[in-house]
């Protein structure tokens, strides 16, 4: 009688305290993880900014300026034929010289000389093997199909590009649209001797990762200033 | 008095702290590497060509340097013997070149970054060229792929933070069934 009744004791304490590690401990842990998920999901994009302007009001220690790239580009107001090239500063890997826009497809982006991951962190990349605007060859530029690029999936044969540089202002008309494999060589020609304009992203658009096949968009110049005398 | 000394200082720190920047231009000692670059070697009857993507990248460093024909002299000279070295192998391309060989091929393509007080930090590895100043700027970093994966980016942290989530929900869930199982034994023992 004795031993049942002392049974019937520990069980009711067990039970006591799986309530209570399930209030105490189960409970709390499921809500904050929960409504950690419904702030990354829902709130992080509307927070980022006032999470930045936070940190930057009660930092410890002393602000730093330095960025991660240079910016060398200054908005200039040339359209017309040509720059010398003496006017012209050719810019080295992960600067910005420029930025290139595609009002049909909401595309606004910083351009970068180079396409590594600094580039394409902060905006559109051009492969350092291509060349620069104006200078009548390939230029095969880049950025990730989840931020800079993703408005590609909106362009059309026949919209304009618009390129600034420091010495001058370009249009390039698109005239093919294409989705090739990304170890295609034939998508692009680095040695032409025509100024075009290549820029691609991942494809399908809205997927991420290592994606097989790269949305190649190809543009020929239409106006801007030609680099001369580049060979002295 | 008081003029001078600002004029002083703000003509020493434009000195000081101005970074070089040169126009775009390539002289005749830039072009002759660039047309050496273009020679062909040949290599047991088949010409094998420098690919364009690097040549291209030579003439967009360059275009920020100004090269003395001494410089472009000993350049040459390094790609002259680069190309004699691997026409002397009997082999007929770089893929079949043992790795000694492309060790001593690597060396003259180091020595000719080298008059530019460029360096290849790592040497050839795999399919990766790295060329760096001597304070670390980056001046060529080629893969062989041109193409680039471009399908996300900065995603790492939100990638975390939602595993570390979904594992505690986990966790938790698990918990709780075997809290609940539990829970159902003693109360059928009760009963």
């Amino acid at each position: 009688m004795k031993k049942s009744s002392s049974n019937t004791r520990s069980q009711k304490k067990r039970k006591k305290l799986f309530k209570a590690v399930k209030r105490f401990v189960l409970t709390p842990v499921l809500v904050c993880a929960l409504m950690y998920a419904v702030i990354i999901a829902v709130g992080y994009p509307m927070m980022s900014d006032a999470v930045s302007i936070g940190s930057m009001l009660f930092q410890n220690n002393a602000p730093s300026f330095s960025r991660e790239y240079e910016n060398i580009f200054t908005p200039s107001d040339n359209t017309g034929d040509k720059v010398d090239a003496s006017e012209v500063v050719y810019p080295s890997i992960n600067k910005q010289f420029g930025k290139i826009s595609i009002e049909s497809a909401d595309i606004d982006a910083k351009l970068f000389f180079g396409d590594g991951s600094v580039p394409l962190r902060n905006g559109v990349g051009v492969y350092a093997g291509s060349f620069i605007p104006g200078y009548g060859r390939t230029i095969l530029a880049t950025g990730h199909n989840n931020t800079y690029l993703n408005g590609l999936k909106k362009v059309k044969k026949g919209d304009i590009i618009q390129i600034r540089t420091s010495y001058g202002n370009y249009e390039y008309k698109i005239v093919k649209i294409a989705v090739k494999k990304a170890d295609d060589k034939t998508a692009y020609d680095l040695s032409a001797k025509k100024e075009n304009l290549i820029l691609y992203t991942c494809y399908p658009f809205d997927e991420l990762g290592l994606t097989e096949y790269r949305c190649f968009v190809y543009a020929d110049k239409v106006s801007g200033p030609e680099i001369v005398g580049i060979y002295e | 008095m008081k003029k001078l000394l600002t004029l002083f200082l703000a003509a020493f720190f434009a000195v000081t702290f101005s970074t070089h920047a040169f126009a775009a231009g390539i002289n005749s000692a830039e072009q002759s590497v660039l047309a050496n670059m273009r020679t062909p070697a040949n290599m047991n009857g088949t010409s094998v060509y420098v690919p364009d993507s690097y040549i291209n990248q030579a003439e967009a460093r360059f275009n920020t340097i100004d090269m003395t024909e001494a410089q472009a002299s000993e350049i040459n000279s390094n790609i002259s013997a680069g190309r004699a070295f691997i026409e002397g192998t009997g082999k007929s391309s770089i893929k079949e070149l043992s790795t000694e060989e492309k060790q001593t091929l690597l060396s003259y393509a180091s020595a000719a970054a080298a008059v530019l007080d460029l360096v290849t930090p790592a040497g050839v590895n795999g399919d990766r060229v790295k060329i760096v100043t001597k304070d670390g700027t980056v001046v060529m970093d080629e893969t062989e792929n041109v193409i680039k994966v471009t399908g996300s980016a900065d995603i790492t942290p939100t990638v975390i933070a939602v595993s570390v989530i979904a594992f505690l929900l986990t966790v938790s869930a698990g918990v709780l069934i075997i809290l609940k199982k539990r829970r159902i034994c003693y109360e059928e023992i009760e009963q």
